[in-house]
């Protein structure tokens, strides 16, 4: 995890001035869960929400409070995010990165999606959701209750209803 | 965190949007596959409009505008709107038969959710592309490509008929009759012999004629700009509307009965009706002499087909009575079916007695191969610009450039010839312009310096070396001398005979943007409109009137017949 916890070192919000170069200012991150993380600007920027929000000079001394994403996800967005911000040109690096970091178990994807879809992380939508759509390309309706856990609640004739009029998308 | 009871939960926790997002990555099964899932994944999936929608914008990456209307049309439904853009796809691309020589060249784009088919003719270098429609095909109510018309020499004359069937690799598109009570799978059309075809091919014609109000008539058949959208609506609407009221264009059997033994009596004189829709029975006839003539040709040429064993073998004809059951209805109908073809040089195999149009595969540019795909042109240096005034213009040809490996593995680009502006046909259509090898650069050099009198000069990328087209053994067997083909630095090819110095010089075509921008003129009664059986080396779809860009009625026609009289 590439988030740190406060350690009661300064927190420079985003009004104040500063000697410190744009990279290293610093934004406090609050979870839904009351947890604090630290990132850099320039990763919180990412995120589109955010962005404006310090554009738009809406971020106190305190931070952001996020009440819509829980610590552990949010820890993740902001490995992501640092991750990306770090070294944006070595497409290999980040691209082994990437395959890595969507590989978890799906309620987890699903949660980062809704969090990365609030937070507005464009890269990491897209990511995301191009993973969801790997999983569900050219699987049969069986094969895709499996892969969900979705329980089959249609009768044998309503299922044969369905195929038939769902043949279209099929020859 | 809650534990997810049931997985359905999980997909139906995101937005609308994020469904879109993900959708866009899929395929419409795959869309109906989730759906197909559970109870509230269908009833979810089913409501929701903007996962479609995303699959309308990867199946039609047009203006969003227009996608929209489309959708206003389908009832405000995307699954409507994808169902017909899924379905109708095949279809799309570009499609030609051998005859006539000079090219006719059938584009297929979208309509007004419709699919628009038409034909470049053979012309002369000008500012707007002429083109002459050829067919529609309209989505029902659910989605469904089934509403068929055929267009005519009068511009609001819409023949109605059934999209029958549609291979999803479809490589023929063949104009066929279909009967209401025919419980057999096997396709009886076929069956029926050539003269027969033709025959009650021309009597559906005679009697299931539709014309559309004059404002309707002179309207777009596709969106040129979001203006046209409205209009393109109501005709929609109004062509819905007639194709209902008129049975899809069926007729009933006696009424057809009447009409062949009718024509039977009049023979040898063809029927003309007040429009120009010819009844062709002598040039049925005619064609029929004509087939003889070249069925012995076909056996002896290269371009003899193994096509023929196929439905339409030609050993035990059905009774036309079979056919015509009572109290059966018959109709028009297309069919896109998949054949065994055999092509040479990028050109299919052709059959001469079918109504039918053989797709000509467009390879995609890749690396390596970049310059597949559609081009057109004109010969000689300086190269034509549709802004020239000179006449005699220049004639327009178009070439697909396409690459293939030769016997050695050695890659080739060949161009092949899909249209030809000049009055009379030099080489067979599909012939190729020219063939150059791309591991091998060219010794020549570029033999002009600057383009024009402005001394701009001509910058060559890179060359390649190989053959142009020569005359050889009569017309169906070109020659071959050398030449090289330059890339221009503007992305612009020429290729160069080496001893004549003739010069070829194309550009990349966006066929469709060309078309949009570009004139209709009058197309020919239905049945020779969309395929001319004929054999013809000059143009026939010439327009006897007006159009400075077309050639004069002087061109001489070498038809079997006489009578493709245009008014």
């Amino acid at each position: 995890m590439a988030a740190t916890t406060a350690d009661g070192s300064k927190v420079v919000g985003g009004g104040e001035k500063s000697n410190v170069d744009e990279e290293s200012k610093m934004i406090t991150l609050f979870s839904s869960d009351g947890e604090r993380f630290e990132v850099t600007q320039e990763a919180a920027a990412m995120s589109q929400t955010i962005h404006h929000m310090m554009e738009d000079g809406c971020v106190d001394d305190e931070g952001v409070h996020l009440p819509n994403v829980g610590s552990s996800i949010l820890a993740m967005v902001i490995e992501y995010c640092n991750r990306h911000v770090a070294s944006p040109d070595e497409k290999e690096d980040i691209r082994s990165f990437d395959a890595g970091f969507v590989n978890v178990e799906h309620h987890t994807l699903f949660d980062i999606i809704r969090a990365a879809n609030y937070l507005d992380v464009k890269e990491l939508m897209d990511l995301c959701c191009q993973t969801v759509a790997d999983s569900i390309k050219s699987k049969s309706v069986e094969e895709i209750r499996e892969l969900f856990g979705i329980v089959n609640d249609f009768t044998p004739e309503e299922e044969a209803e369905i195929r038939k009029e769902n043949q279209w998308a099929f020859e | 965190m809650a534990a997810v009871v049931d997985g359905a939960e999980l997909i139906l926790s995101v937005p609308d949007d994020v469904l879109a997002l993900i959708s866009a990555h899929l395929r419409p099964g795959d869309l109906l596959a989730l759906s197909a899932a559970s109870r509230r994944l269908h009833a979810a999936l089913s409501a929701a409009d903007k996962p479609w929608l995303a699959q309308c914008r990867r199946l039609l990456p047009s203006s969003l505008s227009h996608l929209l209307a489309w959708r206003a049309a389908a009832g405000g439904s995307s699954l409507t709107v994808c169902r017909f853009l899924h379905s109708v796809s095949p279809l799309r691309g570009l499609w030609a038969h051998q005859n006539p020589e000079l090219g006719n060249l059938v584009a297929v784009l979208p309509g007004f959710l419709s699919l628009v088919a038409v034909r470049a003719i053979p012309q002369e270098l000008s500012p707007r592309l002429l083109w002459a429609p050829v067919f529609e095909i309209l989505a029902d109510a659910h989605g469904r490509p089934t509403l068929l018309f055929l267009h005519g020499h009068h511009p609001g004359s819409l023949f109605p008929g059934l999209l029958d069937a549609l291979n999803p690799h479809a490589n023929t598109l063949l104009l066929e009759a279909h009967a209401s009570l025919s419980s057999s799978p096997i396709q009886q059309f076929p069956r029926l012999s050539f003269g027969n075809r033709r025959r009650l091919l021309d009597a559906l014609v005679a009697s299931c004629r539709l014309t559309l109000p004059p404002d309707l008539a002179a309207a777009p058949l596709f969106a040129r700009s979001d203006e046209d959208i409205p209009v393109l609506a109501a005709r929609r609407e109004a062509m819905l509307r007639m194709h209902t009221e008129s049975g899809g264009g069926m007729v009933g059997t006696p009424e057809l009965e009447a009409l062949l033994l009718g024509a039977k009596k009049m023979l040898p004189l063809p029927a003309v009706d007040a429009t120009g829709d010819e009844v062709g029975l002598r040039r049925s006839l005619s064609a029929m002499a004509c087939r003889l003539k070249n069925g012995l040709r076909q056996m002896v040429t290269r371009s003899a087909s193994a096509n023929s064993r196929s439905e339409y073998a030609d050993s035990k004809h059905l009774p036309f009575d079979k056919f015509l059951r009572a109290g059966q209805m018959v109709g028009l109908s297309l069919r896109g079916s998949r054949v065994r073809l055999s092509t040479y040089r990028a050109w299919p195999s052709m059959n001469d007695n079918r109504l039918a149009l053989y797709k000509l595969t467009t390879q995609t540019p890749m690396p390596g191969r970049e310059y597949a795909g559609l081009w057109g042109g004109t010969f000689g240096w300086p190269p034509g610009r549709p802004e020239d005034e000179c006449k005699p213009g220049k004639a327009l040809f178009f070439l697909l450039l396409s690459y293939e490996k030769d016997s050695e593995g050695k890659l080739l680009l060949i161009a092949t010839k899909v249209l030809e502006g000049t009055h009379y046909v030099v080489h067979p259509n599909g012939s190729s312009m020219f063939v150059v090898r791309v591991g091998e650069p060219s010794t020549e050099a570029f033999p002009w310096m600057t383009e024009d009198e402005d001394s701009r000069s001509v910058d060559i990328d890179r060359s390649f070396a190989g053959e142009g087209i020569a005359s050889g053994y009569g017309f169906r067997y070109p020659g071959s001398k050398p030449g090289s083909l330059f890339v221009l630095r503007d992305g612009r090819l020429a290729f160069v005979w080496r001893d004549s110095k003739s010069v070829l010089t194309l550009q990349r075509l966006n066929l469709e943007e060309l078309l949009r921008k570009g004139e209709r003129v009058p197309a020919l009664p239905p049945i020779p409109n969309f395929v001319y059986l004929t054999k013809s080396y000059s143009n026939v779809y010439t327009v006897m009137h007006g159009s400075s860009s077309c050639s004069s009625s002087t061109s001489q026609v070498k038809d079997a017949t006489k009578g493709q009289e245009l008014r």
